[in-house]
């Protein structure tokens, strides 16, 4: 059975002003000698101690992506929006939703998602696993309660017989769906790119432009104050002046979504009329100055996950770069909602064409082969019962 | 919450023995007799009906109540277990809205014993039926033109969920039974011949009295198990939700529908189900909580036998030894009970429903 909530602006304010004294979820980043940590080859992605990898947890994880009946309708698993042929994420603006909805943000790719402290766009999720459970159940998502999921679990007896081997209970646990989910996550991983085989020693790895886009990135474009380390992400918070999404404009399907998710997420009655921009970062503290922030993100992969930023608004990376370039304005003059809060480190950069291109041709060197995966062959349901069984208990009453 | 049923009655009747049963006790029930009439607000109505036929109001915008509730199959769907909401089955009977608001308690199991809505909300939001964040719809409800109008012509203003919730229910008022050859006065000689079996020999008048013919309680009267809920991973998976959502222990292993046992968790109530109405049953076939019997005929014969097989049953229930031409005079008087079938535009919403929710103009300048 669903919530309903009813609407209570008074109390939800209070809330907010109580949080308010929880401080910043997003910091500029210290300015001190040592500057930002340098560009790093991936090394394996951590392993949370109370979730340890078993190969039964895997290829049962695996089988849940694919498996749709792990939400509402049974039509809408993880994999129908996180689409191996679409980088593992959807190559809209904003993502597919929900069959009768659709989504208010990007898709992000499964891809190396095991690396980062916190998930989604805002990192309002903590781990793979309670992040798997947000997907299944979020309205726009999954749509999927928990009672309707568990049972249908128990009556696939490969998932019985693959959860008493990962798990040691005689009936799946959806929280321990969630577990195998995120295991199987956990081997989705690309460490093999060419900048890890340049950062490894291949020089040959990079092409001339790539290594003379490094230097833009590290240098005069200024990129590896945020997308720096291992993964090119400092898994911090800013508002770098990403327009909102223009279908929000346009299309009476994605008003919807954007009203429900600003009622959902909790909003003062003010703000949920007036509001016409995703504050990002802001529902998780209910701070003013994290209005518009959102996670960096890793620029692993990312040939093969466009449309770019939480919004979808950029379609290829010379765009992406453009924007930089501008300011953090796009080609159209768009750009953030929230113009208080944007980053300071976000400024006009007078990149020339060629090292705009060299740019782009370094971020390139972020991916490797593309990672196609087989679709597993569902297995099927079963009766729990026989007829004589039914039989003897009506015979019994 | 449901609500709960003193089980005085069935005891007093068990030490009156049979002679209870074979009719000298319409004197303590209350008489059959016509609905007493319900004021409708129209307008409120009218909303209601819009909504009661709107897919949008599911999750994935693929069902309406009218799809379980079917007008044209006297507002149920003519199979013994209903459909479920996509990617599940259901594990019970799907009933009729007609008389629905002349009702005290609702569902089979009678777990509902507050009002429609809270019925209301229970359907919509409940995943093996319309499955709906009712947050979502609430603001699929408000994109819709013709319903921010119809909002306000209801005297509800802006649209909510909470409004959704009573303008549904005050539609359901205006589903009531029309001109039944019971209240009109006009049944054949058959049925009036049925009507004092009712009431004497049939003994049907102790559970099934008043004027929807129903007492509104619980009783076991030994209707067999549809196997088809656990032999149908779709219907069990929906079955298995339900009783686990509901408490109830064991729910993997059970291989019957519990019934009122889940309103009182009293080992005593398994397999009750809450007396339904005897109105319309002329549209509503099969019969029963899960739709195990097919025609009047099969029920009349099933009470003529005493009911089905099973340990709890009630003691008011024994064999009636109806000849062939008493029982024909039974169906005949339930017939009686049914009167117009409610499939004109009065009932049904007849109007189309946008291909695509409309855009708002301007959108960023006007208030959410
Ligand atoms: C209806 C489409 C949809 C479905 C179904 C869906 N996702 Fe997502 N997923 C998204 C979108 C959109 C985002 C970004 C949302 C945000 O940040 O608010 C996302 C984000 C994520 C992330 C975060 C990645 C990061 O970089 O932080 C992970 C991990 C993920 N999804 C896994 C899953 C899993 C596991 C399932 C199945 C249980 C699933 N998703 C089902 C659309 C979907
Ligand atoms: C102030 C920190 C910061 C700096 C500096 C910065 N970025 Fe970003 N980058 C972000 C954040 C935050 C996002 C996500 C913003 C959003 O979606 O609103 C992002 C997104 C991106 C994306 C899109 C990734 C995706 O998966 O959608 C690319 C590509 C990118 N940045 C490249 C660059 C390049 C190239 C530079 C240097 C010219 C740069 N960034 C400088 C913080 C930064
Ligand atoms: C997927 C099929 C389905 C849909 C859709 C559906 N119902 Fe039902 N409805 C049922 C079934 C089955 C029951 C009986 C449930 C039980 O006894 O546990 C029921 C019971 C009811 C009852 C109680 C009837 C009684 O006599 O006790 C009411 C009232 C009702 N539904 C109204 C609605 C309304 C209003 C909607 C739309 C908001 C709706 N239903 C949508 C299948 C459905
Ligand atoms: C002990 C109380 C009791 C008596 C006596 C009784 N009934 Fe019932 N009746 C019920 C209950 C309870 C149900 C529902 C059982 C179920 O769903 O499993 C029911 C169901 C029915 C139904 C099916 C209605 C529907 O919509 O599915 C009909 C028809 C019916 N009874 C007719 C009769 C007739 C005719 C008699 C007399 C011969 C009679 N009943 C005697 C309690 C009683």
């Amino acid at each position: 059975m669903k919530h309903v909530i009813k609407f209570r602006p008074v109390l939800l304010a209070t809330i907010a002003g109580a949080l308010i004294a929880t401080g910043c979820i997003a910091q500029e980043p210290k300015k001190g000698m040592s500057g930002p940590p340098p560009l790093a080859p991936l090394g394996p992605p951590p392993i949370p101690a109370d979730n340890l990898l078993s190969p039964a947890k895997i290829e049962l994880g695996k089988y849940l992506f694919f498996d749709p009946r792990l939400g509402g309708d049974a039509s809408t698993g993880c994999s129908t929006c996180h689409e191996p042929d679409q980088g593992w994420s959807w190559a809209e603006d904003i993502s597919r939703g929900y069959p009768g909805t659709v989504h208010w943000r990007s898709n992000q790719t499964i891809i190396n998602a095991a690396y980062y402290s916190k998930l989604f766009w805002a990192g309002s999720s903590k781990s793979l696993e309670s992040q798997a459970k947000s997907a299944s159940k979020g309205g726009v998502a999954g749509n999927g309660e928990t009672d309707i999921m568990e049972a249908r679990l128990s009556l696939i007896p490969k998932y019985v017989e693959l959860n008493k081997k990962a798990f040691g209970t005689e009936w799946p646990l959806l929280q321990d769906a969630y577990r195998a989910i995120a295991s199987f996550e956990r081997t989705l991983v690309q460490r093999d790119t060419p900048l890890d085989k340049y950062l490894l020693g291949d020089k040959s790895a990079l092409s001339e432009e790539q290594i003379r886009g490094k230097k833009v990135f590290e240098g005069k474009g200024a990129c590896i104050q945020c997308h720096n380390g291992a993964l090119a992400s400092d898994e911090n918070y800013y508002n770098i002046g990403v327009p909102g999404v223009k279908r929000w404009e346009e299309d009476g399907l994605a008003q919807i979504t954007f009203r429900f998710e600003i009622y959902a997420k909790g909003s003062t009655e003010e703000m949920y009329r007036t509001i016409k921009d995703d504050p990002g970062a802001y529902f998780r503290g209910k701070n003013k100055w994290d209005m518009g922030k959102f996670r960096t993100p890793s620029l692993r992969y990312a040939i093969y996950t466009a449309p770019y930023m939480h919004s979808g608004q950029f379609d290829t990376l010379d765009d992406v770069v453009d924007f930089y370039n501008a300011g953090g304005v796009a080609a159209d003059g768009r750009t953030t909602s929230f113009p208080k809060t944007k980053s300071p480190l976000i400024k006009p950069l007078g990149l020339t064409d060629g090292e705009k291109s060299d740019l782009v041709a370094f971020i390139e060197a972020f991916s490797g082969d593309e990672i196609m995966m087989e679709k597993p062959e569902l297995p099927p349901y079963a009766a729990r019962f026989s007829k004589a069984e039914l039989q003897a208990a009506q015979e019994a009453k | 919450m449901g609500v709960r049923v003193t089980s005085g009655r069935s005891l007093l009747a068990a030490m009156m023995g049979v002679g209870m049963a074979l009719g000298a006790q319409a004197a303590n029930v209350p008489d059959l007799g016509p609905l007493p009439p319900i004021k409708v607000n129209k307008a409120k109505a009218e909303l209601g009906k819009r909504l009661f036929f709107d897919k949008r109001l599911s999750g994935d915008a693929a069902i309406a109540c009218a799809t379980c509730h079917d007008p044209k199959q006297g507002w149920t769907q003519n199979k013994p277990l209903s459909d479920g909401y996509p990617g599940n089955g259901h594990f019970r009977n799907s009933p009729t809205m007609v008389n629905v608001a002349h009702k005290k308690v609702w569902n089979h199991d009678g777990r509902i014993g507050t009002g429609l809505n809270d019925m209301t909300r229970e359907m919509i939001t409940e995943d093996y039926i319309m499955n709906m964040d009712m947050r979502i719809m609430q603001e699929r409800v408000k994109q819709d033109p013709v319903y921010l109008k119809m909002f306000k012509d209801a005297g509800y203003g802006e649209p909510s969920n909470g409004k959704v919730r009573k303008a549904i229910p005050e539609y359901l008022k205006s589903l009531t039974s029309q001109n039944a050859p019971f209240d009109t006065g006009k049944m054949s000689k058959s049925a009036k011949r049925g009507l004092t079996l009712f009431k004497g020999k049939g003994g049907c008048i102790q559970c099934h009295n008043g004027p929807l013919a129903t007492d509104e309680k619980a009783h076991n009267t030994g209707v067999p198990e549809n196997f088809d809920v656990f032999l149908d991973p779709n219907n069990h998976q929906a079955f298995i939700a339900f009783a686990m959502f509901q408490g109830i222990e064991n729910f993997m292993n059970i291989k019957r529908d519990p019934g009122y046992y889940n309103v009182t968790m009293d080992s005593a109530d398994v397999g009750k189900f809450i007396t339904p109405s005897l109105r319309e049953l002329k549209y509503t076939a099969p019969y029963m909580h899960n739709g195990m019997l097919k025609t009047l005929n099969d029920v009349v014969a099933f009470y003529n036998m005493g009911g089905g097989m099973d340990s709890k049953k009630s003691s008011l229930l024994k064999p009636l030894g109806l000849s062939k031409a008493e029982q024909k005079d039974l169906v005949a008087f339930l017939l009686s009970l049914s009167g117009d079938q409610l499939t004109s535009a009065k009932y049904v919403w007849q109007g189309a429903y946008p291909a695509e929710y409309p855009v708002i103009e301007n959108w960023k300048n006007v208030r959410n």
